[in-house]
């Protein structure tokens, strides 16, 4: 075990998610034939919108400026199993459909307002379905789009360097080292 | 006609390989030191150094393809983005479980010298004596009396930091200025210790990382970034340390690409005359001859070589008289432990990536206490802040989301312990014949299990430290048991152990084969018992001692 699996370890113990690759543990095993795997440029800039209102610009950078759509297309085309990836591209029609179900279109066409309160709506069914769900369900399908969100934007030059004090080179190590709320995470660059 | 004649020839360049090429270069021998990977330079190699995590198209996780390419590597931490070019080819160097084991290798100049944990600790006199008293395995033939010196003389050298706190069952090193336990951990220290009486402790994790200045190397830099070479020269490794102090003799002759193949014996003298390499950039095979062989090229590989050798005196090869060769196969069993919730300190917060975390000794079946089942286990943990990977529950998406993991969250504690895997002889490697490598050599076959003592003391290694943390107020207590496939712990030992009498062991209490003694076994295949503790500081002391003893004999012209 190295420190980093040791740090994410207490993590899973105490309640902090792992994001990233396996988090889908119960892989369904009826690949739908019917769902296309690859992204478009306008999947990209869909995932970039969904992104940027999980984490807009505020005194740090947004996921947008973060290329967090083109990280996600990446990461699910790479690391995700073929059933995941079908989730992911399901989830993307998804959230489409209640768009048009709340706002009367797509997602793309909604204002930052409409799609604030849309991806609000569903997060908290997400939260609800998360809580309820059997360990063998899988995860609600929202749950990647804000995860990958996360991982992406934090893994990002623009997020890391702006969300949090970015210290590749601290050369020294205090312990009792003062906080105050406000103060951001000191990071690495790994 | 190059020259093939060497006074000595070391086989491997990891951690013992490169004490062996210093020692035996500095005490004025030519050395042809064999590595069969490629080169890699100190600082100009460690081409992930200082790549930022956004460089790396999958910011370091493992894609599909990885997953299908790497079958063993990918049960742990190993394969991923940032350094696999480390860790050797399951496709090129496969192997055969018959009973699951995980060998991660690090096939290339400096070994896993490059990823290792770097935790670094002395055994102590009841580590070496144990097997002895209570009739396990063989009996060690040496004492800590007589490897006290040599970690010292090591210490000295690597750069080992740590505190001084007078364990028993831990014997302080000679240190460099120790790392910094943070607030929390000094919290939870002081309250262990205060309920315990002292017999149990939380002390910082000694480390190969330099917090003074060594000739050559700059302090730890406090990144955090070692496993992918560190261009400071901040932890110990071959290309940091022992290399260059190999090299500045002008002894050194070193040689990547080289697979040894075979020990060359000669049954006239009862000595090796030197070894059999395949060179792999041209397929070809060379003979090097020597008056003395160090295997150093990791457990289970010198072994390989011993089973490959003087197979018409003994089929299964050389050193296997007794019966022993591959067998008593070690590693440390662990991914068990506890961890909760720090209430509090939320006014403190530390600085700096600290490449160690905290260390807890051993305590159980030491001094007065008695457990229902054999030797012990220590705890390797950290308290830390959580970082932005965390759940927020009361915040859903937006700015104030991204805000809230901008900052760190609640502090939190936990460990895994390391556990003593005692020696079964039926815990074996062997050669199976039916399967070769990308060289067409034979692979070895795996067949190891932890049985019920390690079962039991698992139990343990989950309830006292769930206990211990309690005790220091430690709130959500959680034990966990993340399951230990054998080979996990990357401190594979024994298989060609040391041992007081031909009959039951493969080296005596010199590292010298018994059938073959101008052949030296240093690195963890010569391990009679596995202690709880990180090995890699025992490989270089008894390396050091068992170079120190070679060159005398030479001199005393008895090789």
């Amino acid at each position: 075990m190295n420190r980093r699996e040791l740090i994410k370890m207490i993590a899973t113990l105490t309640g902090g998610a792992v994001i990233g690759g396996e988090f889908f543990l119960a892989g369904c095993n009826n690949p739908d034939k019917g769902v296309t795997l690859a992204f478009t440029a306008d999947d990209t800039a869909f995932l970039d919108e969904v992104a940027e209102t999980i984490f807009p610009k505020t005194q740090s950078a947004g996921a947008k400026e973060a290329k967090v759509g083109d990280f996600m297309t990446r990461y699910v085309t790479d690391c995700y199993t073929q059933p995941d990836q079908e989730a992911f591209h399901k989830g993307m029609d998804m959230i489409n459909a209640a768009c048009k179900k709340q706002h009367g279109h797509d997602f793309m066409k909604a204002t930052a307002e409409q799609r604030t309160a849309l991806l609000i709506a569903i997060d908290k069914e997400r939260a609800e379905y998360q809580k309820n769900k059997k360990q063998e369900d899988r995860p609600h399908y929202f749950q990647s789009f804000k995860q990958l969100t996360i991982l992406g934007y934090f893994t990002s030059k623009e997020g890391r360097t702006t969300a949090t004090r970015y210290e590749p080179v601290p050369g020294k190590y205090i312990g009792d080292y003062d906080y105050k709320k406000g103060d951001k995470i000191i990071t690495n660059f790994d | 006609m190059p020259n093939n004649h060497y006074d000595a020839i070391v086989v491997g360049s990891g951690i013992s390989g490169g004490w062996a090429a210093k020692e035996l270069t500095e005490k004025g021998l030519k050395v042809l030191l064999l590595e069969r990977g490629r080169d890699i330079k100190h600082v100009k190699d460690y081409a992930e150094a200082n790549k930022p995590i956004w460089e790396y198209p999958h910011r370091g996780d493992r894609t599909q393809q990885m997953i299908e390419d790497y079958p063993n590597l990918k049960r742990d931490y190993p394969l991923n983005e940032r350094n696999l070019h480390y860790w050797a080819s399951d496709k090129d160097c496969p192997f055969t479980e018959s009973k699951p084991y995980s060998w991660f290798r690090g096939y290339h100049v400096g070994g896993r010298s490059l990823m290792w944990g770097r935790q670094s600790y002395r055994w102590c006199e009841e580590d070496f004596e144990a097997n002895g008293r209570e009739g396990i395995g063989v009996d060690w033939p040496i004492r800590y009396k007589d490897v006290e010196s040599w970690y010292t003389y090591v210490e000295k050298f690597a750069g080992i930091q740590g505190s001084y706190e007078h364990l028993p069952q831990l014997p302080d090193s000679h240190f460099l200025p120790a790392m910094e336990l943070n607030i929390v951990e000094k919290d939870v220290a002081a309250k262990i210790k205060k309920h315990y009486n002292n017999l149990r402790t939380l002390i910082i994790g000694r480390s190969a990382h330099i917090t003074q200045k060594i000739p050559g190397r700059e302090l730890c830099q406090y990144r955090d970034m070692c496993w992918n070479g560190c261009p400071f020269g901040g932890y110990f490794s071959t290309q940091s340390s022992t290399l260059p102090a190999a090299e500045a003799t002008g002894n050194l002759t070193l040689r990547p690409f080289s697979l040894v193949k075979e020990i060359m014996y000669d049954k006239d003298t009862k000595k090796a005359k030197g070894v059999v390499v395949l060179d792999t950039t041209d397929n070809k095979t060379y003979e090097f001859t020597s008056k003395i062989v160090f295997l150093c090229a990791s457990s289970f590989n010198s072994t390989w070589v011993l089973m490959n050798s003087a197979t018409d005196i003994w089929p299964d090869g050389l050193g296997s008289s007794s019966g022993e060769l591959g067998h008593n196969v070690m590693d440390h069993h662990f991914r068990c432990g506890a961890g909760g919730q720090v209430e509090g300190f939320e006014d403190k917060y530390y600085f700096g990536h600290r490449p160690t975390g905290f260390y807890i000794p051993r305590f159980r079946n030491f001094g007065s206490d008695k457990r229902d089942y054999l030797r012990g286990f220590g705890y390797q943990g950290a308290a830390s802040r959580q970082g932005w990977g965390r759940e927020v529950a009361e915040l859903s998406i937006g700015g104030d989301f991204k805000d809230a993991l901008s900052e760190p969250g609640a502090w939190s504690i936990g460990a895994s312990a390391f556990g003593e895997i005692l020696p079964y002889h039926d815990n074996v490697i062997k050669l199976n014949r039916n399967k070769t490598d990308k060289w067409g050599l034979p692979v070895l076959d795996m067949s190891v299990e932890i049985k019920e003592n390690e079962k039991k003391m698992r139990k343990d290694m989950q309830e006292d430290l769930a206990e211990m943390l309690n005790i220091a107020g430690v709130k959500n207590v959680r034990t966990y048991d993340n399951e230990y496939v054998p080979g996990m712990g990357i401190h594979e030992m024994g298989t060609a152990r040391m041992g007081r009498d031909p009959k039951t062991s493969v080296l005596n209490g010199n590292n010298q084969v018994w059938d073959c003694q101008n052949v030296f076994v240093t690195d963890g295949a010569c391990m009679t018992s596995a202690s709880c503790v990180n090995p890699s500081l025992t490989y270089m002391a008894l390396t050091a001692r068992a170079a120190d003893f070679a060159v005398s004999e030479l001199k005393k012209g008895n090789l």
